[in-house]
């Protein structure tokens, strides 16, 4: 492991840990719409009830302030480190670690919901749903998702049919065999995961809040330009990323260029995700003034305000109430398939990477 | 046109969507021609049954209120037959809740009111 992967993964854990301590801990939590994945009511705010609600969110982010800054200084201290294979299964440990600033959030949950039974606010499960613009509401240009990632497809198929020496682009590739299948494939299967997840985004649920169909169709639409714009934006670094690697690896094969290119190309990353979550929070504090309806409240059907488990509701997308962006409905068949897959995917994961550093075999 | 749909209600869902639809189309929300989402579109959007949806256009199709065809989906009818009467199940609702009012005390004067603007629209 040499410097410049320490660096991508202190690059990728840093900014990560910041954006889900600001995205799940704001300031003023406590007069947001959404409390730790609790839906705001009035009755949080008089008497007593204002207190004990003041005193859950300070003390979780306090909680999620803490774990942020040992995850982050973990990082540092790390940097500096010598590799050896202790310091790389801490590494893997430190990704999985930022998991834990979700740990707070889910407490402060479970108290909201004890503090709603305790003032009496029971579940009206009303919905609303706004006939005018059911299923007319899209921002997503398909063509512009297709596109990079069509030139995608097309870059990997020259990239293994080089490989497999059926097209002759230099006398002699500077690489390993099959380094540009295995780097053009890996880069394919992120393409092939945007598309679904950008329709799947363009055609989430509308967000009824207000009376008034225009603004309701306005909000919706907005939101999912957001989606649109960060997969666009994501397809296009994906392939441009692919192509440039590909043109490396074949004329100098440096392996410090290659890892300067993996650092650019997450820092684009990071920072799409940056400005789609700050359009994204204007566009909720443009639209908090013209809500005008008493929304659906569902507190009871998200565990921990992060993992939807409605079986009376049929849809398998949902936007989420930790973060930005959809999750899904685990009572769902295909989202119980999901779900399990997931679990063991990421149990593997885990586990075999602690094998491997317990084994001497993880060569990074 | 907002539809609120209480998942808790007597009332079950399809005539709940029924009757907001019916209400929308009586105050002018819902003009006539108007389309209307499609059967799959709308369980989606709230989050219940196609076949949920399906008994409410069907009802509406057959009360006369709605138009459906492949092509075109479901549309607002732009001539609702006009009978000129008060069905005998709405006038069974109606002395249920005129009996409920004079009940609480209501004033006729306000049931009046109250008519006058819904009839309106």
């Amino acid at each position: 492991m040499n410097w410049l992967i320490k660096l991508v993964l202190f690059i990728c854990i840093v900014p990560t840990v910041v954006l889900v301590y600001l995205i799940g801990f704001p300031k003023n939590l406590n007069r947001k719409k959404m409390i730790f994945g609790v839906r705001d009511n009035s009755k949080f705010h008089e008497g007593d009830a204002e207190t004990k609600l003041e005193a859950i969110v300070s003390n979780h982010r306090r909680e999620a302030l803490i774990i942020s800054a040992i995850v982050i200084a973990a990082s540092v201290v790390m940097l500096f480190l010598p590799v050896t294979s202790v310091t790389e299964l801490l590494w893997v440990l430190l990704v999985f670690a930022t998991l834990l600033i979700a740990v707070p959030f889910g407490k402060g949950n479970t108290e909201l919901k004890s503090l709603k039974k305790e003032l009496g606010i029971t579940r009206k499960g009303v919905v609303y749903t706004d006939l005018t613009s059911t299923s007319v509401v899209h921002a997503l240009n398909l063509p512009w998702v297709v596109l990079p990632n069509a030139i995608c497809l097309l870059v990997t198929v020259v990239a293994v049919l080089i490989d497999f020496g059926f097209i002759k682009v230099v006398d002699e590739l500077p690489v390993e065999k099959y380094a540009l299948t295995t780097m053009s494939l890996s880069l394919q299967f992120v393409a092939i995961i945007i598309i679904p997840l950008a329709i799947m985004m363009d055609n989430a649920r509308n967000t009824v809040i207000s009376k008034d169909s225009n603004i309701n169709a306005n909000y919706s639409r907005s939101k999912k330009k957001v989606w649109a714009d960060i997969f666009v934006a994501m397809s296009w670094a994906n392939t441009l990323f692919l192509i440039a690697s590909l043109i490396a690896l074949m004329l100098v094969n440096s392996e410090t260029m290659i890892m300067v290119g993996t650092l650019v190309y997450i820092a684009i990353i990071m920072l799409v995700i940056g400005i789609g979550v700050a359009n994204y929070k204007k566009i909720e504090t443009r639209y908090e003034r013209d809500t005008d309806l008493e929304l659906l409240d569902d507190d009871d059907y998200w565990i921990l305000g992060m993992f939807y488990y409605n079986p009376s509701d049929t849809r398998l997308n949902v936007e989420k109430r930790f973060g930005y962006g959809g999750t899904i409905n685990i009572a769902h068949p295909a989202g119980m398939v999901i779900t399990v897959l997931s679990i063991i995917l990421l149990v593997g994961s885990i586990a075999f990477l602690i094998w491997s550093a317990f084994t001497g075999n993880l060569n990074v | 046109m907002i539809i609120r749909i209480d998942e808790y209600s007597d009332v079950p869902i399809y005539l709940q969507i029924r009757n907001q639809i019916v209400m929308g189309i009586s105050s002018g929300e819902l003009k006539a021609g108007e389309q209307l989402p499609t059967v799959r579109a709308l369980a989606l959007e709230i989050g219940i049954n196609t076949m949920t949806v399906s008994k409410t256009y069907q009802l509406l199709k057959s009360e006369g209120y709605i138009m459906t065809d492949r092509k075109n989906g479901a549309r607002v009818r732009k001539n609702i037959a006009q009978s000129g009467v008060i069905s005998e199940e709405n006038k069974t609702e109606l002395r249920r809740i005129v009996s409920e009012c004079r009940l609480a005390g209501v004033a006729k004067s306000e049931l009046n009111k109250l008519i006058d603007e819904f009839y309106k629209g």
